[in-house]
């Protein structure tokens, strides 16, 4: 079931196939040096793991700016061998997590999906399939997602047409992993076939782009989305020269940050850099927060006013309606210090 | 015998439905009222799915109750109140009231597919309802689950304002859920049937507890200790005299208060040194409402 092709490179994550080039696209920025530029800016993070973060993570999170987050279902690392891990798993997106994210001041959504790799497990998916419309119409599930292709089998390609068709039922939004191998045929491949099952393409988000799939993935409609992942992936400087080339228009920015050597805080520091390279603010908005608002908002279920108001000491009752209690605000422990208190 | 008490409960709980569903009318809007309708009136896993898809048909807001219908549902299930729901969580916790409970067996499957498949807020919803739902004995395990639960949200809403722990936890679940409500800084004034259910253990564990958070620097919530004026001995003593020494005000006062109401002759005499404490006391100036306080911070230490 395995279908990580280089086993040999350490730390094999998300993005785990690298283009050849290992050299780092990361530029070297300390907080302290961009902070005063991104002073006061929003951001929204359409695409990131917290089930494989750290507290600290969260705080840096709230501390850059981003009020907001998706949680896309995925892969857990290693193949799950039943059902009831994937139930576990679909519900503390929407439990333990979403309360945890809550506790920084984050308004956490997610979407809900059977992801490729593990569309190979048929007998699996099969079960996974049934549950799968318990959870797509959950409070704060903005989309069915990330599904796709991975290897690009005939078993990929059923659970990601079943899971197209529960999408339009469920008039979700729809997040589309693009393989790493073979990425721009499985790109197309991936769009042909969303429109061949008849969806709106302003509905659908293209993930993990590049230079070489984002015009194809703009022109037929879609939105492109782009992951900022040191390393494999997009490096940011990179995606500044994207948005100076293609506008702002359905263009968005993730971090995709996971188990794997990851960033979470890569919309920040791509604002950052797109501030210094004179792009406007307006652009950097749409492509760091409004642009995923307007794609995943389409589900009903994200209300600005959840995380537009700052009002710092009252963010978890906010969220949940709840005016009566604090709800445990996570204190902040001072990390520079020696002493542990 | 039997029948009679299921007939009475038959006819509480379509008194309940009838008073929530008056809420939701003076909090909804039509279109809002008519979907629930059709789906109250639906097969069970239709009726079921409404109680998950709620949050998208309904809009997003706090419910405003009249003083008199709080009353009433109070007078009907004493300690039930709705006050700071949703109107979501309201309608969630109605339309729990009309699933079919003729057939226990198949209602109870359908109450633990929802508590298994459940979301945070659906959690919330479903132990709000527990007070109300038939077969109420049937949920005690899933009850001292929620004690357990790490989220917030989730165990406020077994521990605070709902009268269901109250009436069927027994002792070590419920010493358990006031010690964890006190752990996690939530203020123990609104758990149901907190005086009530006062005993000795309890008082104890307290004592323990005070004395791991003072060897850590760290202070206990003044108000903790309305818990020990009924079984104040030796021991318990001894924490009143640190309460006492501390040199902060409100300790002193709860240390008073406590003294006063235990009867208990010793912390009598040792009060007789705060003439002035005393009195505020016995004048009522001071009890224990002065201390209800809701937003506490234990754990970071006071310069």
């Amino acid at each position: 079931m395995c279908l990580n092709h280089n086993e040999n490179t350490p730390n094999p994550s998300h993005f785990e196939e690298s283009e050849g080039n290992n050299a780092p696209a990361h530029r070297d920025i300390a907080w302290n040096e961009y902070s005063e530029l991104i002073k006061g800016m929003r951001f929204f993070d359409p695409h990131i793991h917290m089930v494989s973060r750290t507290t600290d993570d969260y705080q840096a999170m709230y501390q850059a700016g981003i009020v907001a987050l998706i949680e896309p279902a995925f892969w857990v690392g290693q193949p799950r061998t039943g059902l009831a891990s994937f139930k576990d798993y679909y519900s503390s997106l929407v439990g333990w997590e979403r309360f945890r994210s809550s506790q920084f001041g984050i308004k956490h959504y997610c979407t809900m999906g059977l992801n490729s790799r593990e569309a190979n497990n048929e007998p699996l998916a099969e079960q996974v399939m049934e549950i799968l419309p318990l959870y797509a119409y959950k409070e704060g599930v903005v989309g069915i997602g990330e599904i796709g292709f991975d290897d690009q089998t005939p078993a990929e390609e059923k659970y990601y047409r079943l899971q197209l068709e529960l999408a339009k039922k469920a008039n979700l939004p729809v997040q589309i992993h693009t393989p790493h191998r073979d990425k721009k045929k499985g790109t197309e491949r991936s769009m042909a076939i969303a429109l061949e099952h008849g969806l709106d393409p302003s509905w659908v988000i293209v993930d993990h782009n590049n230079e070489e799939t984002v015009k194809s993935v703009l022109d037929q409609g879609f939105y492109a989305a782009f992951t900022i992942y040191p390393f494999t992936k997009m490096g940011n400087e990179r995606m500044v020269k994207v948005v100076e080339q293609y506008g702002p228009e359905r263009i968005m920015v993730n971090s995709a940050a996971d188990w794997g050597i990851s960033d979470p805080l890569a919309i920040p520091k791509t604002a950052a850099l797109m501030k210094m390279r004179g792009i406007s603010d307006e652009t950097i908005k749409k492509v760091t927060y409004q642009n995923a608002i307007d794609a995943f908002g389409k589900s009903g279920q994200i209300d600005v006013s959840d995380f537009e108001q700052p009002t710092e000491s009252d963010h978890t009752a906010k969220f949940h309606g709840n005016s009566i209690l604090r709800g445990g605000q996570q204190p902040v422990a001072n990390k520079n210090s020696l002493l542990i208190q | 015998m039997i029948f009679a008490i299921q007939n009475e409960l038959n006819f509480m709980s379509a008194f309940i439905q009838k008073i929530l569903w008056e809420i939701i009318n003076q909090n909804a809007s039509e279109t809002e009222t008519s979907w629930l309708t059709q789906k109250s009136n639906s097969e069970p896993l239709e009726l079921m799915t409404a109680f998950v898809a709620c949050p998208r048909f309904l809009s997003k807001k706090l419910i405003i109750v009249k003083p008199e219908t709080a009353s009433q549902l109070n007078e009907a299930i004493a300690g039930f109140s709705v006050e700071g729901w949703s109107l979501v969580r309201l309608a969630r916790v109605w339309l729990l009231t009309h699933l079919d409970a003729s057939d226990k067996e198949t209602y109870i499957k359908h109450i633990n597919t929802l508590f298994d498949t459940a979301e945070m807020n659906e959690l919330v919803a479903l132990y709000s309802a527990l007070p109300i739902l038939t077969y109420p004995e049937q949920w005690l395990f899933r009850a001292t689950d929620a004690v357990r639960s790490n989220m917030g949200f989730v165990f406020d809403a077994i521990a605070l304002r709902n009268p269901y722990p109250a009436k069927y936890f027994n002792e070590a679940a419920w010493n358990q859920l006031v010690m964890k409500t006190i752990f996690n800084d939530k203020p123990i004034h609104f758990i149901d049937g907190l005086n009530e259910r006062q005993n000795k253990n309890l008082a104890l564990i307290l004592s323990d507890f005070a004395h791991e958070r003072w060897a850590a620097g760290r202070s206990v919530a003044p108000q903790v200790w309305r818990l020990t004026s009924s079984f104040l001995d030796e021991t318990l003593l001894s924490d009143i005299q640190h309460l006492l020494k501390s040199g902060n005000i409100e300790n002193q006062q709860v240390a008073a208060i406590a003294s006063v109401e235990s009867g208990y002759q010793p912390a009598i005499d040792l009060l007789a040194q705060y003439p002035e404490l005393k009195k505020a006391v016995a004048s009522n100036e001071l009890t224990w409402a002065d201390f209800e306080t809701k937003d506490l911070n234990t754990y970071v230490p006071k310069p």
